[in-house]
């Protein structure tokens, strides 16, 4: 540790200075614009956003998809997670880098892939045809189901993640103790596993619910104008219709979210320094996730 | 052995959900037929042919490798000595400091783009190059700051110390002592910043002017008026390019333990 305060200083400034001006300052004009009018500042815009039906109905179907993506993340993420951490040390690096793999791979890449699946003449269609379910294609692109899913995939790792790394710091005897004293496989996950990973599931579902809340291709390309969400409809106000006061109160809606969920986590941190690692690479890989 | 052979079937199912989707688009884009399905109809590069002669996505490309690679220089060059006083020196303002340069990766994407362009690129009469430029850098800054961060934390202080009261400078022994043992963490904060910048689409969707589009930007409007192999040909180099480069940062660098 060296002492010399202004020396530590002008190797931060730099950086700081840098963040501060490309993206602290417009960011912030950005959202002061919600609150002016001609008259001076006021709250108008956001009492307009939010007497509009539409807007109202966009607003909740973000918030519910991203619930729902986290509760389906959390529940196939127990299962996905207990099955690398029971498959041993060796297996696990592999496991987890594989599971990782699709955070990296170009968003535009990885939506247009369920296009090919889930469009008119896709496999899921022709599958269905083929065994006598339906007659004629089956409507999924465009509709909430598409935009879960794609949701879901994209998240889904962040939540195996933080889950693996919980589950490995459980007590190894725990759950045979558990079985030993009678108990039965729901009340080991219900008493014994969700309180000892309980930080683990806070962390990844955090993760999960902010970055569907916040994701724009997966709603852009699968959802189009059908399915708008908040990230979309901020698209759709600014290229349709100028429209930069609904933009700022989205805006505003979209980065409250975002920084409590921060909040959240560093506190989670903090608290547990033992857990840290995995929470870490979790944060990084989900900051690293292009949405 | 039944609960081995459940987690086998447990992960093949998730393995085929999240991988799955890849291998398809790979598929269909190698397809000699003439309409995008899968299983694709015959194998040929035909597809993948078209793409690489379509003009537009040259330029674009490039402009996606520059902002890659120089934005992510850029980070690094003002991500590290910020990593490095974090973690070396008492600073004042701490907090607030680590707060500021990891601001960029908490606001979605878009928004920090719309903000460039209202209150930088339009007022400022700005060349949208240099914005996108800007963007990018702000956006890789974090995770300079955080994996870089992680590796100096990973290293014991006492080391360049040493090297200081051995009569190194403060900036010899940073050179020669910090910076090879923090090499490899270096490294992976640019293969995730490259990676991230490069796939980045939100950030520089306002961002576009006459001439002035990232790759991805680039695709998605061929992507909306085409219907044929061709769209899972790009897809599927797209996603091959990332896996590529993730594939061999892990090989060489051990790119999972830094992020």
């Amino acid at each position: 540790m060296f002492s010399s305060r202004s020396e530590g200083l002008a190797l931060a400034l730099p950086g700081a200075l840098f963040a501060a001006l490309v993206f602290l300052l417009p960011v912030g004009l950005l959202l002061a614009e919600g609150f002016r009018s001609e008259s001076g500042w006021t709250i108008g815009a956001y009492v307009d956003f939010f007497e509009s039906a539409r807007n109202r109905t966009i607003f909740w179907r973000t918030l519910r998809l991203g619930a729902l993506v986290t509760l389906a993340a959390a529940i196939i993420g127990y299962a996905a997670a207990f099955a690398i951490v029971s498959l041993g040390e060796s297996a696990r690096g592999r496991l987890v880098g594989l599971v990782i793999l699709p955070l990296m791979i170009s968003p535009v890449a990885r939506t247009y892939a369920w296009i090919v699946i889930l469009g008119r003449t896709g496999i899921v269609n022709r599958a269905l045809e083929a065994i006598g379910l339906t007659d004629e294609p089956v409507r999924f692109l465009f509709t909430e189901t598409a935009v879960f899913i794609g949701l879901l995939q994209l998240f889904l790792p962040l939540m195996i993640l933080s889950l693996v790394s919980a589950l490995e710091n459980l007590p190894r005897d725990a759950i045979p103790a558990a079985r030993v004293l009678g108990a039965s496989w729901w009340q080991v996950f219900a008493r014994v596993v969700l309180p000892l990973t309980r930080e683990g599931l806070v962390i990844g579902g955090t993760l999960v619910f902010t970055g569907a809340l916040t994701a724009f291709i997966t709603p852009a390309i699968l959802g189009g104008s059908k399915v708008l969400m908040l990230e979309t409809l901020l698209y759709q106000r600014v290229t349709v219709a100028n429209d930069f006061a609904s933009a700022s109160v989205i805006a505003m809606i979209l980065i409250v979210m975002s920084f409590s969920a921060n909040l959240l986590l560093r506190r989670l941190a903090a608290a547990r320094r033992g857990a840290r690692t995995g929470t870490i690479k979790a944060r990084t890989l989900a900051a690293g996730t292009t949405r | 052995m039944s609960a081995r052979l459940l987690a086998y079937a447990v992960l093949a199912i998730v393995l085929a959900f999240l991988i799955g989707p890849f291998l398809v688009i790979v598929a269909a884009g190698l397809s000699a037929g003439e309409s995008l399905a899968f299983p694709p109809q015959g194998l040929s590069l035909r597809w993948v042919a078209k793409v690489l002669s379509i003009e537009s996505f040259r330029s674009s490309f490039a402009l996606s490798m520059g902002l890659a690679v120089f934005g992510t220089l850029a980070a690094l060059a003002l991500g590290i000595p910020v990593a490095y006083a974090l973690s070396r020196y008492r600073l004042p303002f701490a907090e607030s400091i680590r707060t500021i340069v990891s601001a960029p990766i908490i606001v979605p994407g878009i928004i920090v783009g719309l903000a460039l362009l209202r209150h930088f690129v339009v007022p400022l009469d700005i060349d949208v190059t240099l914005a996108l430029y800007a963007a990018h850098t702000a956006l890789v800054l974090p995770y300079a700051v955080r994996v870089v961060g992680a590796s100096l934390e990973n290293l014991r202080g006492d080391f360049e110390e040493a090297a200081v009261l051995l009569g190194a400078s403060r900036l010899g022994a940073f050179v020669r002592v910090v910076l090879p043992n923090i090499r490899s963490g270096v490294l992976a904060a640019f293969v995730l910043g490259f990676v991230t910048s490069f796939n980045q689409v939100p950030v520089s969707l306002f961002l576009s002017g006459p001439g002035v589009r990232t790759l991805p930007i680039d695709m998605i409007s061929y992507l909306e008026n085409t219907y044929d192999p061709s769209v899972a040909a790009l897809a599927a180099l797209l996603a091959l390019l990332s896996v590529a480069i993730v594939y061999l940062a892990e090989r060489f660098l051990g790119f999972y333990r830094h992020v």
